[in-house]
């Protein structure tokens, strides 16, 4: 048994044109038992940036407070709010803390990254292990008990300039087919789509087995 | 061996649990509240390791009557599972963590809406329709899944717990004989028989 | 009379007795991103050519296609890291954030041996359990310098070094040509064609060359040098029709703050 697989649930994000996407399945187990399938694992972060903390439940929720209370921190004192590039280190730095006891939490962040010189905003996602090493990728990252598979459905159906709307199909349906072949992931599913002006939630229908 | 189960209603919650006091092998009493009311509007339904059990529910009693005290207002079901939720991630960073498993079932007066939190010893903490803890979970879960209905009356609830423990009395091998039940609602929190 | 509590620095260890606890409950403990990876550096007439390739791979996963693997300490002194990624990557920050603030308190352009001895003392008081392998490099007043640092603090110093689990593919390269005072483009088609050897040979690394040539006068941080292993266009494409996936649910957060102004009354303001 690992602990990584204790729960289930798995985090998918993906780059679009000039929109960003982040999906996870909705379930929480206790190994083989089922405990909920209205398991949200996605958390905004602000208004443009989501991340997505596959792993041991209760760090979800103990990591979901950190973050929170380090992002309120950093508006407060800088009078800003965070970037996604800054915030993917405020994440990392936090993980690289425990070192030696980490939190079994693989995040994802997905948002959109304003260019201080001309104000436009560009796709931003990240991937980090559960200590913090961070993997930027230019189309999709994954993680929780399916990355297996997200990762060879996402290799094959991923292609660059999706439209938010193609986009949310592309995501949907990689996540949908990668949490069918998982035991530890599924019962549901919740897509959230970043476009410069607004954020699209949807649930999706999926398999209950 | 010890169960719990819990489900929501329409306007109530509904608490189930064992009241068997095991040691090893031997039953040591049938007649254990296992249910402890936290506050006007709020039960917690404790099981896990002995002696941590009562430890731990008195803490989380005595300082959730605290906060009562001294802010003159009870702290709010969602409010009291974050905190009780904490409380428990921390002990599980300890030298010596409190192996207790939780079921919180409140009603929230401000927002006049029934709450259910399953949270075990790993301080994971979910927000569901319906939970239970133990062996008996295996036959719960999927009779819940099958029988509940979040807008049924209290009639209709006190039927699905029935069901829930006649299948697990039949079923299971180690099932405990006696469950005390507790429902809360806007009126507070009272025992129910079965 | 109160004590202020000195500031939190460092490792937070606080869940190391959890874990033990989970570990002695059955639980086994999982694996960091590591980089099974071929590093490479040499000197040549003018100074220093690193190189590295660009796979991350979790087990048998490649976690990172392209990552970097060449960190920056200090302008003219670079770090090529291997082993557990992320401690390859924060102990080149740290030791890059010390030498700056060196560099600042001594006025003097920082020297590799510092470098070298301050990550050999961080990697030999955790004894091995921070797991970065490097290959560091760099120029100074002292000249051209290359050492390779092991994971319990160890170091050697050499002419031409190779490290991770491709270093055995590319020392055959260096071994079979590397010669004293080679010219910029032979250092670097030499330490190219060595990396590639631990991306074709070694499983463990792949993708992309990335180079660095360090030189007295400046140093060049040649990303994707060579790129080898592109991916050609998809001959079709994947995309679904609109409405594919059902979905139960749908809520939009709309980013765009309406502003409506309205006006109280007509009576023009009073500006007399």
């Amino acid at each position: 048994m690992s602990i990584m697989e204790y729960n289930g649930g798995s985090v998918i994000a993906m780059v679009g044109k000039d929109c960003v996407a982040i999906a996870s399945d909705l379930r929480l187990g206790n190994q083989a038992l089922t405990v909920a399938t209205n398991f949200e694992k996605i958390f905004p972060v602000t208004d443009r940036i989501y991340i997505g903390l596959p792993g041991l439940a209760t760090d979800v929720t103990t990591l979901r407070e950190r973050f929170r209370y380090r992002v309120n921190m950093y508006t407060i004192k800088e009078s800003r709010t965070i970037e996604p590039s800054t915030f993917a280190h405020l994440v990392s730095s936090t993980l690289y803390e425990r070192r030696f006891g980490p939190y079994f939490i693989e995040p994802i962040i997905a948002g959109l990254e304003r260019n201080p010189a001309t104000g436009e905003l560009s796709p931003y996602i990240a991937g980090a292990d559960l200590i913090g090493c961070l993997n930027f990728a230019k189309d999709f990252v994954v993680a929780g008990t399916a990355s297996d598979k997200l990762f060879g459905v996402a290799e094959g159906l991923w292609e660059p300039g999706l439209e938010p709307e193609d986009l949310f199909e592309t995501i949907s349906q990689t996540l949908l087919n990668a949490v069918d072949r998982d035991a530890y992931s599924g019962w549901g599913a919740i897509v959230h789509v970043i476009t410069k002006d607004k954020v699209i939630s949807r649930t999706l229908k999926g398999r209950m087995d | 061996m010890e169960c719990s189960f819990a489900l929501v209603g329409k306007d109530y919650v509904l608490v189930a649990a064992d009241t068997t006091a095991a040691r090893s092998i031997v039953k040591m009493k049938v007649d254990e509240d296992k249910i402890k009311t936290l506050s006007p509007h709020l039960l917690m339904a404790y099981s896990g390791e002995p002696g941590d059990t009562v430890q731990f529910a008195e803490y989380i009693e005595r300082n959730i009557r605290l906060y009562h005290i001294r802010n003159f207002h009870p702290l709010r079901p969602q409010s009291a599972a974050a905190w009780v939720r904490r409380s428990l991630a921390q002990s599980l960073r300890s030298r010596s963590p409190y192996t207790v498993n939780l079921l919180l079932g409140g009603y929230d007066v401000a927002s006049d809406a029934p709450h259910l939190y399953w949270i075990d010893y790993l301080g994971t903490q979910a927000a569901v329709p319906f939970a239970s803890h133990g062996y008996g979970s295996y036959f719960a879960l999927s009779l819940l899944d099958r029988y509940h209905n979040p807008d049924g009356t209290l009639e209709e609830g006190l039927a699905t717990l029935r069901r829930v423990i006649d299948e697990t009395a039949k079923r299971l091998v180690v099932a405990p004989g006696n469950y005390k039940v507790k429902v809360v609602d806007k009126n507070g929190v009272r025992e129910v028989a079965l | 009379m109160a004590v202020a509590a000195a500031a939190q620095t460092g490792f937070d260890f606080s869940s190391a007795s959890r874990n033990a606890y989970l570990a002695e409950r059955g639980v086994k403990l999982p694996n960091a991103t590591s980089t099974g990876t071929t590093i490479v550096g040499c000197l040549f007439q003018d100074g220093i050519v690193l190189g590295a390739d660009t796979r991350a791979t979790a087990g048998p996963i490649v976690a990172d296609k392209n990552c970097e693997k060449i960190h920056y300490v200090t302008e003219s002194i670079r770090c090529c890291g291997a082993g557990t990624a992320a401690d390859t990557e924060f102990v080149t920050a740290l030791i890059s954030s010390n030498m700056e603030l060196h560099a600042l308190s001594t006025g003097r352009k920082p020297r590799v041996v510092t470098a070298m001895t301050m990550l050999k003392q961080h990697l030999f008081r955790y004894q091995g359990h921070v797991g970065a392998a490097l290959v560091l490099g760099g120029v100074d007043s002292t000249g051209a310098h290359l050492f390779t640092i092991h994971p319990h603090g160890s170091t050697d110093k050499l002419p031409y070094v190779t490290m991770g689990s491709g270093s055995l593919a590319a020392m055959a390269v260096f071994e079979s040509k590397w010669q004293p005072n080679l010219s910029r483009q032979a250092a670097i088609d030499l330490v190219a064609e060595a990396i590639a050897a631990g991306i074709f040979n070694d499983l463990g690394s792949g993708s992309n060359i990335d180079v660095c040539v360090i030189a007295p006068e400046k140093t060049d941080m040649l990303r994707n040098y060579i790129m080898p292993n592109e991916r050609v266009q998809k001959e079709k494409t994947y995309g679904f029709r609109r409405g594919t996936t059902a979905w139960t649910a749908e809520k939009i957060r709309s980013l765009i703050i309406n502003e409506e102004v309205t006006q109280v009354g007509n009576e023009a303001m009073d500006t007399s």
